[in-house]
């Protein structure tokens, strides 16, 4: 499995030049590694996550690789937050090509089973997963419609479609956020707007971490080896509906 | 005063429409739509979603993109007294702005010249009213960076007739992207992302502009019967400006937009791209140039926006059609009907 730990050797081919990206969650794990990468390609970013440090820093790094980049502070949550996210980035750049909806929670860790879950956690765990990319979304793609173009990434996982002990508001989200990209895609078919759910695979992240403390990080991909499939998605084209990560990884590879 | 104004039917208070279309368990675009037919001098009823059949191939929406704000801004006196502030004219480091009570019937609150208010940490000095428009406060504040302080410490600016404070979400057209007005430019409103995509699969042409509104009320009914006019930013771009020139017949989604392209247009009509403050009024006495059609929200003839719709409408038409709306329960300001003058 060492492969699956090295980045792919990169070659900077401006893919995003001139496009705008919102990423969710950008300031750790895959968000980050998505935000570097896509920096690579040269699109300008707005960046989100609540931990305003750490956030920074990826600001910080994307901007050494001479782009544009808004840092927001904010919680997704929360519906003033999102609101601020949505027009400070619209008032810096215009517009969104790519929104990329990546924050996402576990909840409390270790994992309860479902049957000792609070039910207010489970609520936690669906707003930010599920309610957040809706509406987030909602915000951004009329404008992508009226210009006929756009792509909605949104993080999916394998336990929105596999059934795990431990998992389920995180699972029930991830399942919800399936249906929801589904019937984004029906309703917004033809209008040159895409939207779509990658399932990522397993990754060396601070929330696998969290989520399988015994799990060997070594086996395991590292965020930076996918990120490539998500530039892949950004720079449009016909997609279906729910992919994996590495069925991307394999055409980018070829 | 025009004196026509005052011999329109009152206008009963139930068909003010106090929450949005989605609220009242029907879709944004299946509000009613008045068909005010200038050629044929004729008045239709139908409904907003089937705004294909009376457009063609070659004619072209122009739509207003800008976003609405919290502009009902949190902010306090020296004194400990709560307020709301209405900034309707922003420019770097200065507001001109309305100082009301921060709930209902949010009456106007008379400040002091040099008295500090506080918006959060930020501090925001009265410099004074302005000349031509008194019940406007000229602030100053201590930041550029003005957006991030209504983002945070505003609310949708309400009226009386809206009784519950509702999600900025229920104010923005779906297409909204240019943060920036005071108020909504509601009648892009009823659009819904299908409709817009079914409309351009028949031919109709798309194209934006952003004109950021101020505000359509100063709380004071006599002030506001004199039709005061503040300046608005607008933005027509070069693609806009060119399909303009090109269409055959250009309907403007609101009076915002005939304000903007007006505002852009020579005089022979010819729409230049630009961006700029304007103060153009269009009404009877400056008839649009470069405007064929207008699709609009139903508001009260009191409503200086009722000028500039006897630009467009001899005023015999546009009295029936108001009569007809009542009549038929047709619902009112931004968040009811819908009329398309053809």
């Amino acid at each position: 499995m060492r492969s699956a730990r090295c980045s792919p050797n990169h070659v900077r081919m401006n893919q995003l030049q001139g496009k705008i990206a919102l990423i969710t969650g950008a300031s750790k794990g895959l968000g980050r590694a998505i935000a570097l990468a896509f920096a690579r390609e040269g699109a300008a970013l707005a960046l989100c996550a609540r931990g305003e440090p750490a956030l920074q820093a990826v600001a910080s790094e994307c901007r050494l690789l001479g782009v544009e980049v808004l840092a927001v502070p904010a919680d997704i949550a929360n519906p003033a937050d999102r609101e601020r996210l949505v027009s400070l980035t619209l008032a810096r750049f215009g517009a969104v090509d790519v929104l990329v909806n990546n924050a996402s929670t576990l909840g409390p860790t270790p994992l309860p089973l479902l049957v000792d879950t609070d039910p207010q956690a489970f609520e936690d765990v669906v707003r930010v997963n599920l309610t957040a990319p809706f509406l987030i979304s909602r915000s951004l793609v009329g404008a992508m419609l009226l210009r006929g173009s756009g792509v909605v990434i949104n993080v999916s996982s394998d336990a929105a479609v596999n059934g795990y002990p431990g998992w389920g508001g995180y699972s029930a989200a991830k399942a919800g956020l399936d249906g929801l990209t589904r019937v984004w895609a029906a309703e917004l078919a033809g209008s040159g707007v895409t939207v779509v759910s990658v399932d990522p695979g397993d990754m060396d992240t601070e929330m696998h971490r969290a989520a399988l403390p015994d799990d060997d990080p070594t086996a395991l991909a590292l965020p930076e080896y996918v990120a490539p499939a998500f530039v892949r998605l950004a720079a449009g084209g016909a997609l279906p509906a729910r992919l994996e990560a590495r069925e991307l990884l394999e055409q980018v590879a070829r | 005063m025009i004196a026509v104004e005052t011999d329109f039917p009152q206008l009963p208070p139930a068909l003010r429409a106090s929450q949005p279309a989605e609220r009242r368990g029907i879709r944004r675009d299946q509000v009613k739509l008045l068909v005010i037919d200038r050629k044929a001098e004729a008045v239709h009823h139908a409904r907003f979603d089937r705004l294909g059949d009376m457009l063609s191939p070659g004619d072209l929406l122009v739509v207003n993109t800008s976003r609405v704000l919290p502009a009902g801004v949190r902010a306090v006196r020296a004194s400990g007294q709560a307020i709301q502030l209405r900034p309707c004219v922003r420019r770097a480091g200065s507001w001109d702005a309305l100082c009301v009570q921060p709930g209902p019937p949010f009456e106007n609150i008379a400040l002091a010249e040099g008295e500090t208010l506080r918006i959060g940490e930020t501090i925001v000095t009265v410099a004074g009213r302005r000349t031509d428009i008194p019940l406007l406060w000229r602030l100053r504040l201590d930041t550029a960076d003005d957006l991030e302080l209504i983002l945070r410490h505003g609310e949708p600016i309400r009226y009386s007739y809206v009784p519950e404070p509702l999600p900025l979400d229920s104010y923005q057209t779906v297409y909204a992207s240019h943060p920036g007005s005071a108020e909504a430019p509601s009648a892009g409103r009823p659009f819904s992302w299908e409709l817009l995509a079914a409309l351009r699969g028949r031919g109709v042409g798309l194209a934006d502009v952003v004109l950021h509104t101020g505000l359509s009320s100063f709380q004071d009914d006599a002030f506001d019967a004199e039709h005061h006019l503040f300046e608005e930013w607008f933005e027509v771009s070069p693609e806009t400006a060119r399909a303009v020139n090109m269409a055959e017949r250009v309907v403007a989604v609101g009076t915002t937009v005939v304000r903007a392209l007006e505002s852009a247009a020579t005089w022979e009509g010819r729409v230049v791209p630009g961006r700029n403050w304007t103060r153009l009024s269009v009404g009877p006495e400056r008839p649009p140039r470069a405007v064929d059609a207008l699709i609009t929200g139903l508001h009260e003839p009191q409503a200086s926006h009722f000028d500039l719709l006897r630009a467009f409408v001899p005023e015999a038409l546009l009295r029936r059609a108001y009569a007809e709306a009542v009549e038929r329960g047709y619902l009112w300001h931004e968040f009811g009907d819908s009329a398309l003058i053809i």
